[in-house]
C-alpha cells in the first residue's frame, strides 16, 4: 500500500489494483452518496499524471473514469469482470497537481448484459470532465 | 522496452510527464503520414490480462494530440472531447499502431480520427475535437 497522500479524505479505501491501476494510481473508493445511486471514486493527482502545459493528464482522467465506471458497473452484482465498449469523454475544465480528483459514476440502465453509465470528474466544486460509457458485463 | 518494437521506428519525442510514465512510444514516416506504434506490456494491462482501457484512450490522445502538433507547427493545444470504441483485446506483446487522420480543420478547432490496429485488424478506434488555444 503506498502512503496516503495529502488531501485524500479519511473514509477513502484504496482500490486493489494490479497492472494499470496499480501503475497509474493509487485510486480510492469513496462512500456511496446519494443512497447508493451514487458511486465515488478518487484519485490524488501527482506528477506522474502530469502534462506540458501543467494540467492532468486526458489519458489519465479517461483511465480514472474508465475504472470508475467498470467498478460501478459490477458493484452490488457477481460479474466477474467487464469489457469497456465505447466511452465518450468531455474534456470540461484542467486538473492541478495535488487536486483530489473525484468521481461520481451513475447507472443510466442496467440490461442483461449491457450496462450505461454516466459520469463527473470533480476536483472540490471545479468540474473537470463528464463522460457517457456502455460496459458489458462478464459473469453475473 | 526501450528498443523499437518494428524496423524503421524511431522513439517519439514525448513532453508530458503521463506520456513519458507510459511510453516510450515510437513512430515512422513523414509529419502528415506518421504511423505510431507501442508494444504493449504488463503495466499496461487490467487484471483480465488484457489492455486497459484507459490506457488505449492514453495511447490515443497521445498520437492523436502528435499529429495535431505536426499540422499546427506545434500550436497550444487541448482536447475538447473524445469518443472512443473497443472493438477487440490487446494483450502483453502485442504491437499496437495507429495512423492519425486530420479529417477537417477550422480556424480554432481540428478533428482527428485514428483506427488502432494489432497485426492488421482494428481493436479500438477514437475520434478527437482538439480547441487551437488562443483562436476563437
Amino acid at each position: 500500500m503506498a502512503d496516503r497522500p495529502a488531501g485524500l479524505p479519511e473514509d477513502a479505501e484504496e482500490l486493489s489494483a494490479v497492472g494499470f491501476n496499480q501503475y497509474v494510481g493509487p485510486l480510492y473508493r469513496l462512500p456511496d452518496a446519494e443512497g447508493g445511486a451514487v458511486k465515488r471514486f478518487a484519485f490524488v493527482v501527482a506528477e506522474k499524471h502530469m502534462n506540458s502545459a501543467g494540467s492532468v493528464h486526458g489519458g489519465m482522467l479517461m483511465s480514472f473514469v474508465d475504472t470508475a465506471m467498470g467498478q460501478t458497473s459490477r458493484a452490488g452484482t457477481s460479474a466477474t469482470g467487464g469489457s469497456t465498449v465505447s466511452l465518450n469523454s468531455d474534456f470540461v475544465g484542467p486538473g492541478r497537481l495535488h487536486d483530489v480528483v473525484e468521481a461520481r459514476v451513475r447507472i443510466t440502465r442496467r440490461a442483461r448484459t449491457m450496462v450505461f453509465l454516466s459520469a463527473e470528474l470533480y476536483a472540490g466544486d471545479r468540474l473537470l470532465l463528464v463522460a457517457t460509457g456502455l460496459i458489458k458485463v462478464i459473469g453475473g | 522496452m526501450t528498443a523499437p518494437p518494428l524496423p524503421g521506428f524511431v522513439p517519439t519525442h514525448l513532453v508530458d510527464p503521463f506520456e513519458i510514465f507510459v511510453g516510450p512510444v515510437f513512430e515512422n514516416g513523414e509529419p502528415g503520414a506518421k504511423t505510431y506504434a507501442i508494444r504493449a506490456d504488463a503495466r499496461h494491462m487490467n487484471r483480465r490480462g488484457v489492455l486497459h482501457g484507459g490506457m488505449f484512450m492514453t495511447l490515443a490522445d497521445l498520437t492523436l494530440g502528435q499529429a495535431v502538433w505536426d499540422a499546427t507547427d506545434r500550436a497550444p493545444i487541448v482536447t475538447l472531447n473524445m469518443q472512443t470504441h473497443f472493438l477487440k483485446s490487446a494483450v502483453e506483446g502485442d504491437i499496437i499502431q495507429v495512423v492519425p487522420e486530420l479529417v477537417r480543420r477550422t480556424r480554432s478547432l481540428i478533428f482527428m480520427r485514428g483506427d488502432f490496429t494489432v497485426e492488421g485488424e482494428i481493436v479500438f478506434t477514437a475520434s478527437s475535437v482538439w480547441k487551437l488555444l488562443g483562436k476563437d
